[in-house]
C-alpha cells in the first residue's frame, strides 16, 4: 500500500486563513490556526471517528446543521466558525448533558487535575446545571481486572476503551452492554479484561472511569514530573514517559512515536516499572565468601573482578543480555579484546552466524521499518509471534490488515496470535526452521528437487510451501518479512539465514523502500550489541577480527572443561534464558570466577556468582539502544540510582559504563571514559556507519542509521542467492513421542516476577497439545502432565488447542518454575502425572 | 472512621440495570474466543449456526440469528449459550453479549418459555393497555412458565390493546382475555383464535363486516 | 383509491400461484427487457417518495448509487417500529410477492446482486410468510443466478431483527445487519456510497418498494398524476388510538386529514372530541383538534409547513379523555428506552426529559420545569448523531407548546394533592440562567428514582 500523499489546502476558521493538510479532520486542521475544538470521543489513534460525544460541533458555511469537527475532512476554501452563539450553545448543551449523571467527585478522583472532562467543562461548559434530580449512584470503584479499576458513575460513554479493545487490540473482550442510558462498559459474564494491551484504556479514558490500580491514589498531578525514555523490557523499545514522584517511578505512559510504537504500550511495559522499586533489587556489590554472597565495598568488588579477569586473561569470556546498552557492550568488548586478549563474547544464546551472513542481514538496503508493517503489500511472519516477541508490532500489523488491506502470511511452528488475521497460515514442525526456509527458497526458485525434500523435513508439503511462495510473489512489490531470531538458531542457523537471504533476494526486497526484513530478536538490544561488536565473530561495526572467539554454547562447554576460567555475565541469566540448563549448571559450577551484573537477584547469581555488581534499572540508565529496525534510541535517567543500605552516596548502584571502566583500569586497561556521553562518543567513533551521530541528534525520537548518510560506510555487498542443501530429515517419530517446541511468553521475565501488579500473569508451565494427540494419550484439558526425554521431566497443565498441529507439543520457556531449558532433545514423551509408564502399561496388559 | 461509606445511603441502593454494580470476577480467566478443542457445541446447533453464517458475505451478520438459535435451545442467552455461539462463529463471547443486551428480544436472565409481550405504547395505552398489562401480570406474572413483559409498539395498533403471545398477535384484548391466553398457551392450543391478527381482513372490509 | 390494497385479502395471494394469476412478476419480465437506466428513469419520473419516514424521492436515492461493477446491495427496511405504524406488516403478510418483485426490479435498476429484507423480530409470522415466498420465488427462478435467463443475478435473504426501534434508522439497520449493535453511523458517507459491508447500498421501505412494480406498470409519468404534485401516488395510512375504526387506509395523498380521521377511521368515540393527533407516527410533532389542523391536506409538504410531518404515515388520535401529560411521558419513555446510547444529547437528553416529565406528572414540578424541559428539547434538536433524539424532542416540544395550559393546570392540581402548595411563579430558566433552586424532590427514596 503506498502511503497517502498529502496536499496542503487553505481554509478559513474563525476568520483566519489557515493552511492545513487536505482531508485532515477539522479538529486537527484547526490546530494549524491555533484554534482548539474540544473533543471526548475523538482519538485519531483509534481509527475512524465515531462522532458520538457531539462535543466538537462547529458551524460550516453552506451546511445548515452543525457538524462534528472530528469527522469532517477539511477541504480547500471551507469556512468554519467555532465561536458563534450556535456553536457555544451546542457545546454548553453537551457539557450539561454529560454532567447530569457524572458524580463530580473530582476531589477524590485520581484523574483530577489531568482530566479532559474537567478541562472542557472549565473551558466550554455552562458553569451551572439545571438538573435537580438525584444523580444515579453505584458501587465504585469496581475491579475490571487485576490491573484496572472501573468507576461507572464517572463514565461518559465516549467509546474509546471499547474501540481500543475491538479495533486496535482486537481482543474484543471489552464491550458496551445494554442500551441507551443504561449502557455500560463491561465484559462477558463478569470475566476480567485481561489482555496484553489492556492498560492502554486507562490512558485513553478522558475521565476518571478507568484507573490504574497500581497508580490509584499514589500521586496527584502537581506532585509529579514526566521523564521521557525508552522501555527496554522487550525489543520493540517503545518510547515511554515515566511519571516520577520523589525519585520513584509511579506510572508509565506512552510517549507516542509513530515510527516505533504508534502510541501504544503493552501491559508489561506499562506496569513492570514496579520492578525498579522492589525488595529484590540489588543495590550494592557482593563478593562470595566461602559459600555465601556477602555485601562488599565497591573497591573490594572491583578489585576482585579485576583480579579474576587479569588472571584469566584470554581464558575470560563475557555474555551480555538484552538490557545491555550499546555503550556497555562496546566497553565490555573492548575490555575483553584489548585488555585481556579474549574474543569470547556472545550475546546470542542460540549460536553465532558467519560474518558474511550477519553482514548481509544487517545490510541497510534490506532493512524494513516498523511503519512498513502498516503499509506493505504483504507481511510474512516467519516463526515469529509479535505478541510475545515484540508486542506492539502485533497492533501495527493488525492496523495494516484492518485499515490498509495489508495481506498477512504466517509460517510458524506454534499457532500465532495473528493467525486469525492472516490470509495464509502455514505450520511447520518445531525446530525445522532451516528446512522451511530452504523449501521456501526452492519454491521461489522453482527448484522442485529441493522443495519436496525440504518441505517434508519441515513437516509440511510441497504444495503448501508453493502456496506460500505464490502468496509472496503475487502480493505486490512491498513485502516485509518479520523473522524470529530463533529461526536462525542452532546448527542449521547459518544455512537458514542463507536461505532467508536467498528468499529476500528472489523477492527483490533489497533497496526497496517499504520492503525488507525485520528481525524479531530474542532480546531487547540484540541488534545494538551486534553493531557494537559484542560478538565472537566480529568487532564494532561488523569489523573483521583476527581470531573469532567462542559462541555461547562453546563458552559453556569450555567453562565446564576448564578451558575458560572466568565469565562476566552482563544482564545475562543463563540458567533461565539460555538453552540447556544442565550445561550451564556445569559451566558456572566449574568456572573459577563468575562475575554477574544485574538489577535483581536470580538463581544464576544466588548459586554461582562470585562477584556481583548491582545494575541500573532501565529508568536509571544513560546510553543508547538500537531498535531492530536500526533506530538508535536514547535512554535517559528518569530517577537517581538507588543508594546502598548505608544511604551514603557512592555506595549504591553505579552506572555500568563506569563499572566496566573501573574494572578495566584495575585490570590495566585505560578505556578513557569519564562520563556516559564520552562512552557514547567512543562508540559512535568506532562504528563506521554511526559516523557523525551525537546524543543530541538522537534526541527524543532516535535516528535510524540505515536511512542516514553514514549508512554508505556499511561494508557489505548485495546478496546473490547461493545453492543450499536439503537438511537432514527429522528423527522418525517413535511410538507416542511428540516434537517439542518452546515459546517464550511476553510475561516470562524477571520484571514481571517482581512487579506485584503483574505477578498474576507470571506464566506457569502449560503444555499445549492438539486434541487428536491428547485423545490418543488419554489426556484431558487441565490434566497435569510430564513432558520429558532421557529421564528429564517438565511438569505442566494441559491446554488443548485446536490450532496446534498433531505431533507437536509446546511448552513455555523462561518460566520461573518448571523451566523448559532442561529438555534438550527434539522428541519428547507426554504422560499424565500418575498414569502408569508405558512399561507398566504393558505389564498391566499382559 | 467517622463516616462508614458502606452505611452512606447512596451506596445502599443500586441500579436496576443489570451489571452496573458488578465487578469482574478476578478468579475467572479472560473470555477469549472459545477454542473448539475444549468448548462443547451440539452438532445440530453447530450446523444451524453455520447455515446462518453461510447466508452472509460477513459471518458476523449471523450474530442475531445465531443468538436466536442458542436462545431457543437454552431458553435464554445464558453464558453457556453465548459461549457456544461464539465458538462456532469464532468470536469472543463479549461480542455476542454486547449484541444480546442491546436487543429487546434476547433474554439475558432465565425466563419462562412462553413469551407474552404486552404492547404499552401510545396507541394501545390510549385504549387501556396499562390495565391490560396489570391483568396479564395477575394472570401469569407469578407463573414461572411465563415471561410477561411490557413492550414498545409491536406494530399492531389496529387491534390495540394487544399482545404478542409466543409470536402470535392477538387483540383487541380485554382484561378478561388474559386468563384464556394463559390457558391456551399452557394447553398448547392456538392462542385466542378469534382475536388473532393474521385472520383479520383489511380495515375497510373488517369494519364493513362488523 | 386502492392500488396496493386492491383485493389484498384475495385468498392465497401470499402464494406464487395466485400472485402470478394476478399478473405477478410480469413487471419483472418487463424490467429485465429494459436497460437498468430506463427502469431508474421511470422511478425518477414517478417522483415516488420514501414511505418510511423521511420522504426522500426514491428515484433520486437510486440515482446516487454509483454505476459499474462492484458489490452493491439493496436492503428493504421492514423494521416497522414507529409507534402507530402497522402498514408494512399487513402488506408483507398479505402480498409478499409484490415486495419481492419490487426488490428484484430495484436491485436490477441499481445493479445490486445481494439483497436483504430486514424485518423486525416481533413480526415472526410475517417473516415466515416472506421466507416461504422467497423460497417459492427462488424455485421459480425469480431469485438466483441469471434471473429468467437475463444477466442479472440476485440473492435475497430475510434477516430478522431482535427488537430495537433504532434499527429502523437506515445506518443503524446496516450495523445491525452486519452483526453489530444497532448504532447509527456518521453521515457522510451516505449508504448510497458506502453502506452495507462498505458497498453502495439502496435502502427503502416496504411500501416504497411495493410501489415499484406499480410504477412500472402504470409508467412513471402516469403514476405521478396520482396525488399532489410533490406527493405523488397513494399512501397507506395507519390510523389508531381513539378512533372507532382503526386500521390501514390507502388514500391518494392530498385528501384532508379530517376525511382520514373522521371519514375513514370513524373519528373518536361518541361524545369525545379530538384533543391532539400525531400525523406521522410518534416522532411527528402533534397537531391539535382545531379545525385549522384537521383541515390540513394530508401530504408531505402541507404537514411540513404546518410544523409537523407525514413521517411514516401513521395517525394516532388522542381524544379529550386523556391527559396530555400522560401522552408526553409515554412518548418520552419510549424514546429513552429506544435510544441506542451512542451520542450524548439523545442518551442523556431523553433520560433527563423523562425524569422531568415524571415530576410534572407526580406533582413535584413547577411550571418552570416546563421551560427547562422545552429548553432541553431544544438542546437535543439538531445536535444528535441521528434523528432519534429529535424524534422525541419535537413531539414533546410541540405538546408543551400547544398544551402548556393543561400542563400547568396539571402541575398545580397535582401539587395541591401533594400538599406542596402553589408553584412558585413562572421563571424563565434559560440555559444561561444561574443555579437551580434548592428544591428537594419529593419521594426522596433514591431507590424510587429510575436511572
Amino acid at each position: 500500500m503506498p502511503r497517502p500523499e498529502i496536499h496542503t489546502i487553505t481554509f478559513s476558521i474563525d476568520g483566519l486563513e489557515v493552511k492545513a493538510p487536505e482531508n485532515a479532520m477539522l479538529v486537527d486542521a484547526a490546530k494549524y490556526g491555533d484554534v482548539e475544538i474540544p473533543v471526548f470521543c475523538y482519538e485519531p489513534k483509534l481509527g475512524q471517528p465515531v462522532g458520538a460525544c457531539r462535543m466538537c460541533l462547529v458551524e460550516i458555511e453552506g451546511i445548515p446543521k452543525l457538524q462534528t469537527a472530528c469527522s469532517t475532512p477539511v477541504k480547500d476554501g471551507m469556512v468554519v466558525h467555532t465561536q458563534t452563539e450556535r456553536v457555544h450553545d451546542a457545546q454548553r448543551s453537551v457539557v450539561e448533558f454529560l454532567l447530569i449523571n457524572h458524580p463530580l467527585d473530582c476531589p477524590v478522583c485520581d484523574k483530577g487535575g489531568e482530566c479532559p472532562l474537567q478541562d472542557i467543562t472549565y473551558g466550554w461548559g455552562p458553569g451551572t446545571s439545571r438538573f435537580i434530580e438525584p444523580k444515579r449512584h453505584f458501587k465504585k470503584p469496581l475491579e475490571l481486572s487485576p490491573l484496572i479499576a472501573i468507576d461507572r458513575e464517572r463514565c461518559i460513554l465516549c467509546y474509546r476503551c471499547v474501540r481500543f479493545s475491538q479495533e486496535i487490540a482486537e481482543d474484543y473482550q471489552l464491550v458496551l452492554l445494554e442500551r441507551g442510558a443504561h449502557s455500560f462498559v463491561g465484559t462477558f459474564d463478569g470475566h476480567p479484561y485481561v489482555a496484553p494491551f489492556s492498560g492502554n484504556i486507562i490512558e485513553l479514558c478522558p475521565v476518571g472511569a478507568l484507573t490504574s490500580r497500581a497508580y490509584r491514589f499514589r500521586a496527584r498531578p502537581w506532585d509529579i514530573e514526566g521523564a521521557g525514555t525508552v522501555c527496554t523490557l522487550c525489543p520493540s523499545q517503545c518510547n515511554v514517559e515515566l511519571t516520577v514522584r520523589d525519585e520513584r517511578v509511579m506510572r508509565v505512559l506512552a510517549r507516542d512515536h509513530e515510527e516505533v510504537d504508534d502510541g501504544w504500550l503493552c501491559d508489561k511495559g506499562r506496569f513492570a516499572y514496579q520492578s525498579v522499586h522492589t525488595d529484590e533489587r540489588l543495590v550494592q556489590p557482593m563478593v562470595r565468601e566461602g559459600t555465601s554472597l556477602q555485601p562488599a565495598s565497591w573497591e573490594k568488588a572491583l578489585a576482585a573482578a579485576a583480579g579474576a579477569l587479569k588472571k584469566a586473561g584470554a581464558k575470560a569470556a563475557a555474555l551480555a543480555g538484552g538490557e545491555t546498552t550499546n555503550e556497555e557492550a562496546f566497553l565490555l568488548a573492548k575490555l575483553l579484546r584489548d585488555g585481556l586478549g579474549s574474543g569470547h563474547l556472545s550475546a546470542r544464546a542460540e549460536g553465532e552466524l558467519p560474518l558474511d551472513v550477519a553482514r548481509a542481514l544487517a545490510d541497510p538496503a534490506l532493512q524494513a521499518t516498523v511503519p512498513d508493517l502498516e503499509f506493505a503489500h504483504a507481511v510474512l511472519l516467519l516463526d515469529a509471534d509479535p505478541i510475545d516477541d515484540a508486542p506492539v508490532w502485533d497492533l501495527r500489523i493488525r492496523k495494516g490488515v484492518r485499515r490498509n488491506g495489508v495481506r498477512l502470511g504466517v509460517a510458524s511452528a506454534r499457532p500465532t496470535a495473528l493467525d486469525s488475521q492472516a490470509e495464509l497460515a502455514l505450520r511447520h514442525a518445531p525446530g525445522t526452521g532451516e528446512a522451511l526456509l530452504v523449501a521456501l527458497d526452492a519454491a521461489l526458485a522453482g527448484d522442485r528437487g529441493n522443495l519436496g525434500g525440504a518441505a517434508s523435513t519441515a513437516g509440511s508439503s510441497a504444495g503448501a510451501i508453493e502456496g506460500l511462495a505464490d502468496f509472496l510473489k503475487g502480493a505486490g512489490d512491498d513485502v516485509v518479512i518479520v523473522y524470529g531470531e530463533r529461526l536462525l538458531s542452532g546448527p542449521g542457523g547459518a544455512q537458514a539465514a542463507r536461505a532467508l537471504l536467498n528468499v529476500a533476494a528472489r523477492l527483490g526486497l533489497s533497496g526497496r523502500d517499504g520492503a525488507g526484513l525485520l528481525e524479531a530478536p530474542s532480546s531487547t538490544n540484540a541488534r545494538g550489541l551486534r553493531e557494537a561488536g559484542f560478538a565472537p565473530g566480529h568487532g564494532a561495526g561488523y569489523a573483521t577480527v583476527a581470531e573469532p572467539g567462542k559462541a555461547t554454547a562453546e563458552i559453556a562447554a569450555a567453562l565446564a572443561e576448564g578451558e575458560l576460567s572466568t565469565v562476566w555475565l552482563h544482564h545475562a541469566d543463563p540458567l533461565r534464558s539460555f538453552p540447556d540448563r544442565a550445561a550451564w549448571e556445569a559451566a558456572l559450577g566449574t568456572a573459577q570466577t563468575v562475575i554477574a551484573v544485574d538489577s535483581v537477584i536470580s538463581d544464576t547469581i544466588r548459586e554461582h556468582a562470585d562477584v556481583v555488581f548491582p545494575a541500573e534499572a532501565y529508568a536509571e540508565k544513560e546510553g543508547t539502544v538500537t531498535h531492530p529496525d536500526g533506530r538508535l534510541q536514547r535512554l535517559r535517567p528518569a530517577i537517581g540510582r538507588p543508594k546502598g543500605p548505608d544511604q551514603q552516596s557512592g555506595s549504591g548502584v553505579r552506572p555500568l559504563w563506569q563499572v566496566i571502566a573501573d574494572v578495566a583500569e584495575r585490570a590495566g586497561l585505560e578505556l578513557g571514559v569519564r562520563t556516559g556521553p564520552m562512552a557514547s562518543k567512543a562508540l559512535f567513533e568506532a562504528v563506521p556507519f554511526y559516523a557523525g551521530l551525537t546524543l543530541d541528534a538522537i534526541g527524543g525520537r532516535g535516528v535510524r542509521w540505515p536511512a542516514s548518510e553514514a549508512a554508505a560506510a556499511f561494508q557489505g555487498a548485495a546478496w546473490e542467492p547461493v545453492k543450499l542443501d536439503v537438511p537432514d530429515a527429522v528423527p522418525a517419530s517413535s511410538e507416542g513421542a511428540l516434537r517439542l517446541g518452546t515459546f517464550r511468553s511476553l510475561w516470562s521475565s524477571k520484571e514481571v516476577d517482581v512487579s506485584p501488579s503483574l505477578r498474576f500473569l507470571r506464566p506457569r508451565q502449560i503444555v499445549e497439545l492438539s486434541p487428536a494427540d491428547a485423545e490418543r494419550l488419554g489426556i484431558r484439558e487441565g490434566d497435569q502432565v510430564e513432558v520429558g526425554s532421557n529421564g528429564t521431566r517438565v511438569k505442566g497443565a494441559v491446554k488443548l488447542r485446536a490450532a496446534v498441529p498433531g505431533g507437536s507439543v509446546f511448552i513455555a520457556a523462561g518460566t520461573h518454575e518448571q523451566p523448559a531449558n532442561v529438555l534438550t532433545e527434539p522428541m519428547v514423551e507426554v504422560r499424565r502425572v500418575g498414569a502408569p509408564t508405558p512399561a507398566g502399561a504393558e505389564e498391566a496388559a499382559t | 472512621m467517622a463516616i462508614d461509606p458502606s452505611k452512606v445511603r447512596r451506596f445502599a441502593h443500586g441500579s436496576r440495570v443489570p451489571g452496573w454494580d458488578e465487578a469482574a470476577d478476578l478468579t475467572k480467566d479472560p473470555a477469549v474466543v472459545p477454542d473448539p478443542a475444549t468448548a462443547f457445541v451440539p452438532e445440530e446447533m453447530r450446523r444451524e449456526i453455520e447455515g446462518e453464517m453461510a447466508k452472509y458475505p460477513d459471518l458476523r451478520s449471523a450474530a442475531i440469528p445465531a443468538l436466536k438459535v442458542v436462545q431457543r435451545e437454552h431458553g435464554w442467552c445464558s453464558p453457556t449459550a453465548i459461549e457456544q455461539a461464539a465458538c462456532v462463529m469464532g468470536l469472543t463471547p463479549a461480542y455476542l453479549s454486547a449484541i444480546a443486551t442491546f436487543y429487546d428480544m434476547f433474554d439475558t436472565v432465565p425466563v419462562g418459555q412462553h413469551q407474552v409481550y404486552v404492547c404499552t405504547n401510545i396507541s394501545c395505552s390510549l385504549l387501556g393497555a396499562d390495565e391490560l398489562y396489570d391483568a396479564m401480570l395477575s394472570a401469569a406474572g407469578d407463573d414461572p412458565r411465563f415471561n410477561v413483559r411490557p413492550f414498545e409498539c409491536l406494530g399492531a395498533c389496529d387491534i390495540g390493546p394487544m399482545a404478542s403471545v409466543d409470536g402470535e398477535y392477538v387483540g383487541p384484548l380485554t382484561p378478561e382475555d388474559c386468563r384464556t391466553i394463559v390457558d391456551d398457551a399452557i394447553e398448547g392450543r392456538p392462542v385466542l383464535e378469534g382475536k388473532q391478527l393474521k385472520r383479520r381482513k383489511k380495515a375497510v372490509d373488517h369494519w364493513k363486516e362488523a | 383509491m386502492e392500488v396496493l390494497y386492491k383485493d389484498l385479502d384475495e385468498p392465497g395471494l401470499n402464494t406464487l400461484k395466485v400472485y402470478e394469476q394476478r399478473g405477478g412478476y410480469e413487471m419483472l419480465r418487463k424490467a429485465l427487457k429494459m436497460e437498468p437506466q430506463k427502469v431508474l428513469e421511470e422511478m425518477l419520473a414517478s417522483n415516488v417518495r420514501g414511505r418510511g419516514g423521511a420522504g426522500f424521492a426514491m428515484g433520486k436515492k437510486m440515482s446516487f448509487i454509483p454505476k459499474g461493477a462492484m458489490d452493491k446491495y439493496l436492503v428493504c427496511n421492514a423494521d416497522e417500529s414507529e409507534p402507530g405504524t402497522f402498514k408494512d406488516r399487513e402488506l408483507m403478510q398479505k402480498n409478499p410477492h409484490q415486495l419481492i418483485e419490487g426488490i428484484i426490479i430495484g436491485a436490477y435498476a441499481i445493479g445490486a446482486n445481494k439483497s436483504f429484507i430486514f424485518i423486525r423480530g416481533e413480526y415472526a409470522h410475517q417473516a415466515d410468510v416472506l421466507d416461504a415466498a422467497v423460497a417459492e420465488a427462488r424455485g421459480k427462478g425469480y431469485i438466483g443466478e441469471r434471473i429468467l435467463g437475463s444477466d442479472h443475478t440476485l440473492d435475497l435473504v430475510v434477516h430478522r431483527g431482535a427488537g430495537a426501534y433504532i434499527c429502523g434508522e437506515e445506518t443503524a439497520l446496516l450495523d445491525a445487519l452486519e452483526g453489530k449493535r444497532g448504532n447509527p453511523r456518521l453521515k457522510p458517507p451516505f449508504p448510497a456510497i458506502q453502506g452495507l459491508y462498505k458497498g453502495p447500498t439502496l435502502i427503502n421501505n416496504v411500501e416504497t418498494l411495493m410501489n415499484v412494480p406499480i410504477v412500472l406498470e402504470m409508467g412513471g409519468a402516469k403514476y405521478a398524476e396520482i396525488g399532489t404534485q410533490t406527493s405523488t401516488g397513494t399512501k397507506v395510512v395507519s390510523v389508531s388510538g381513539n378512533v372507532k375504526r382503526p386500521g390501514n387506509y390507502e388514500i391518494e395523498l392530498g385528501i384532508s386529514s379530517r376525511e382520514l380521521i373522521f371519514g375513514l377511521a370513524g373519528g373518536p368515540p361518541d361524545g369525545r372530541t379530538v384533543k391532539a393527533w400525531f400525523p406521522g407516527g410518534s416522532s411527528a410533532p402533534v397537531l391539535t383538534g382545531s379545525d385549522e389542523h384537521l383541515d390540513l391536506a394530508y401530504d408531505f409538504d402541507t404537514l411540513a409547513k404546518a410544523g409537523s410531518m407525514l413521517g411514516s404515515g401513521a395517525i394516532i388520535v388522542v381524544d379529550d379523555s386523556n391527559s396530555i401529560v400522560d401522552v408526553a411521558l409515554k412518548t418520552a419513555k419510549f424514546y429513552r428506552h429506544e435510544s441506542c446510547g451512542k451520542c450524548t444529547p439523545c442518551r442523556e437528553g431523553t433520560n433527563w426529559t423523562v425524569k422531568m416529565l415524571e415530576r410534572v406528572q407526580s406533582g413535584e414540578a413547577t411550571p418552570m420545569d416546563l421551560d427547562i424541559t422545552a429548553s432541553v428539547c431544544e438542546q437535543i434538536i439538531g445536535n444528535c448523531l441521528c434523528v432519534l433524539g429529535d424524534a422525541m424532542a419535537m413531539p414533546i416540544g410541540s405538546m408543551i407548546k400547544h398544551f402548556r395550559e393543561e400542563f400547568e393546570a396539571h402541575i398545580e392540581a397535582a401539587r395541591e394533592r401533594n400538599g406542596l402548595g402553589a408553584a412558585i411563579p413562572q421563571v424563565n430558566r434559560g440555559r444561561n440562567a444561574g443555579p437551580g433552586p434548592m428544591l428537594e424532590p419529593a419521594g426522596t427514596d433514591p431507590s424510587a428514582v429510575p436511572v
